[in-house]
């Protein structure tokens, strides 16, 4: 670190070291700790700040802007609920199947589940 | 880098309201304050972060984690809003749309001098030429990293600190009369 960096740094980012660089943060603190030529950069920096403070803005989001944030969220498609409910009804019918344990081959929910899930599906 | 938005991103693809609920929570006051001060309007703010959040919506479901920081595409997508408000501004010639004007009725006391303070800062940065307060809104304001910074304005780092720096010595001429400090080397910034 060198004065040409370190006044370069402070007159893009200001005298607040959170602000600087991270990779060059430690260099430039160590910098301004032995330069008195740093610290007359870092005082009228700091002028600056000050005055830019007074538009720190940390109000919060308005409950109203936020329901209206909120309401522009998209709901599951009806195409990706019907997928969902097509997915449990198959759960269930499997589930009451395997609980049975039907040894009957002729049982119509079997026959279905057999051509949905394919050869492999076995009561 | 591990992006803490990936999995909530992801979970709004699959339709999980709540994860929207979370990105809004998480990200809706900082898309306001970085367009407030692109603006300088709040309620054309609040109007740009709608924009934002549908267009995040639409996007989540071709989101690719690994190849950009979602904030880093949020700041973007913000900022790329403003710019388009911005040059609509321009092109119906209402320059002053968005200057918000000090209510002449309030008291002068300590709380009324503190908000002409942040009105002026406001104007400052209202005058600064957009890139420069693209950047200046999310490094300063923000505290973002230069390298997320320069991602979302699509710069080199080089380049976002040439726009700081301009940015700065711009906001120093235009409150100079504000802060005795702030008057060392203005001279010779308006020499520039």
């Amino acid at each position: 670190m060198d004065a040409a960096r370190f006044e370069a740094i402070v007159a893009a980012y200001g005298a607040d070291a959170a602000r600087w660089p991270e990779a060059e943060r430690a260099a430039a603190q160590a910098f301004a700790q032995t330069s008195s030529e740093a610290q007359a950069i870092l005082a009228e920096a700091h002028a600056l700040d000050a005055l830019l403070a007074a538009d720190a803005d940390e109000a919060p989001v308005s409950v109203t802007l936020t329901r209206r944030l909120m309401r522009t969220i998209p709901s599951p498609s009806p195409q990706r609920v019907w997928g969902v409910a097509a997915a449990l009804a198959a759960c269930a019918v499997l589930g009451v199947v395997v609980g049975y344990n039907s040894p009957q081959g002729d049982d119509p929910a079997m026959t279905a589940l057999g051509a949905a899930f394919g050869e492999g599906f076995e009561g | 880098m591990t992006d803490p938005d990936a999995d909530l991103i992801l979970r709004v693809a699959a339709g999980d309201a709540r994860a929207g609920e979370q990105i809004v929570l998480r990200h809706s006051a900082r898309v306001v304050r970085v367009a407030r001060r692109m603006l300088g309007d709040a309620t054309e703010a609040e109007d740009v972060a709608q924009d934002v959040f549908l267009r995040v919506w639409k996007a989540a479901s071709g989101w690719r984690t690994g190849e950009a920081l979602f904030q880093t595409w949020l700041h973007r997508v913000t900022i790329n809003a403003c710019y388009d408000r911005l040059r609509r501004r321009r092109e119906t010639a209402d320059a002053e749309a968005g200057l918000d004007v000090a209510d002449p009725s309030d008291t002068p006391d300590e709380a009324w001098f503190k908000r002409q303070r942040a009105q002026r800062v406001r104007q400052a940065i209202a005058q600064l030429p957009e890139r420069q307060r693209a950047a200046i809104a999310l490094c300063h304001f923000e505290q973002t990293s230069n390298i997320e910074a320069a991602a979302a304005l699509g710069v080199s780092v080089d380049a976002l600190e040439s726009l700081l720096a301009r940015g700065r010595r711009m906001l120093k001429t235009l409150l100079a009369d504000l802060g005795p400090d702030l008057l060392g080397d203005v001279g010779e910034v308006r020499k520039e």
